[in-house]
């Protein structure tokens, strides 16, 4: 075996063709992919950056309600709650979700009024960003129905809700009890 | 590609009836029209270069489906990429790029999908297609078989001509592990073809 051999092999390699035909048209699928509008990747990144600025609200607003002490009893609005589409694919909010919701959203008035108005501003301002993000995930999935992503999104957020009723109806039954004594 | 372009599907049917010498004029035109996002000139880039990009997609994969893949994946690339494409080089080498890149990628994600491509590649028979005939086929077989790296670089360089520099730059390695690789393949061809009795 010799250069000699090796450099005989290299010049035949250049004999080799080089252009060959597929045995197929390529071109069909190319000429989808490059002429179906791609589906924006905003609003599921949207979706997801209002599911983190929810969780980070979620989390400030306990924080800042269990430091809280100064209390005084006002009257209060909460705010409006709302509930878009919660069956979707695999997932169903039943009603035992639907009955904890109402019934936490009924005593929300009277839990909001034993709150300090700062403390009551921020749990309202918590629950509408918490609103806005299950608005704008029930508005992409609007677009893409199948998405498991935005479905389980989705469905965080409304466990988000209620974790947060359900943390405002503690801290208020704390303070009382510590108002009592 | 032979004298003719045949469009099959475009208004440009008309146009792609062209004589050779009037391609490169026409070429530039597509060019500037595909940069301006005009499918149907894209699509006469494609039939006026799918054969070389396919035969380099098939020469680096040694495998029909990854090379068929890997054309779709490259000139969809070369669409996203088309404002890019300035003229520094021919298109058709500004081509070759994609596809090399492509292929390289696709690889890599292979890789990471426990060496898919590298089995298949293994498993098969050169693919019948090639358009080699006789010894040539045993030498394009034989390519086939060469590790991946002296394979890519034996391809570039031996095959299409690219220099080491231009090997080296497509495939992101060092000049003299280009020139390492190309030995390297030369002495596994060797070993392989005098084998067969090859009369290089």
């Amino acid at each position: 075996m010799t250069t000699e051999y090796e450099d005989r092999i290299e010049k035949a390699a250049r004999g080799l063709r080089k252009e060959i035909s597929p045995e197929r048209d390529l071109w069909p699928a190319i000429n989808d992919a490059i002429t179906t509008p791609q589906r924006s990747r905003w609003t599921p990144m949207l979706a997801q950056a209002a599911a983190v600025i929810l969780l980070m609200g979620g989390a400030s607003t306990i924080t800042y309600m269990t430091v809280k002490s100064d209390v005084q009893p006002v009257t209060a609005v909460a705010p409006n709650l709302v509930f878009e589409q919660a069956s979707f694919g695999n997932h169903n909010m039943g009603p035992g979700f639907q009955d904890a919701r109402a019934g936490l959203a009924a005593e929300l008035d009277a839990e909001l009024a034993r709150l300090s108005p700062q403390a009551r501003a921020d749990v309202g301002e918590n629950l509408d960003i918490i609103h806005q993000a299950i608005v704008d995930i029930d508005t992409a999935l609007a677009q893409d129905p199948g998405n498991t992503m935005l479905q389980q999104k989705l469905l965080q957020a409304y466990r988000e809700e209620l974790s947060m009723l359900r943390r405002v109806s503690t801290l208020t039954r704390n303070v009382m009890v510590r108002n009592d004594i | 590609m032979g004298a003719l372009l045949t469009a099959q599907s475009s208004d440009y049917s008309q146009d792609m009836e062209i004589d050779e010498p009037g391609i490169a004029a026409d070429e530039e035109v597509w060019i500037k029209r595909a940069q301006r996002a005009d499918a149907r000139a894209f699509e006469a880039l494609y039939r006026l270069h799918v054969d070389k990009v396919y035969g380099l997609c098939l020469r680096m994969t040694g495998n029909v489906a990854e090379a068929e893949d890997c054309v779709q994946e490259a000139f969809i690339q070369a669409w996203n990429k088309m404002k890019k494409f300035r003229g520094d080089s021919a298109f058709s080498t500004w081509l070759h790029r994609v596809a090399v890149n492509t292929v390289l990628g696709r690889i890599r994600k292979s890789k990471r999908d426990q060496d898919r491509l590298q089995l298949v590649a293994e498993q098969q028979e050169a693919p019948v297609t090639m358009g080699d005939t006789g010894e040539m086929r045993d030498l394009a077989a034989a390519v086939d078989r060469l590790p991946e790296g002296a394979r890519h670089v034996f391809v570039l360089n031996a095959v299409y001509g690219y220099s080491h520099n231009e090997a080296a730059g497509m495939l992101g390695i060092a000049v003299g592990t280009s020139k390492a690789q190309l030995h390297r393949a030369k002495r596994l061809l060797a070993q392989q073809l005098e084998a067969q009795g090859f009369e290089a």
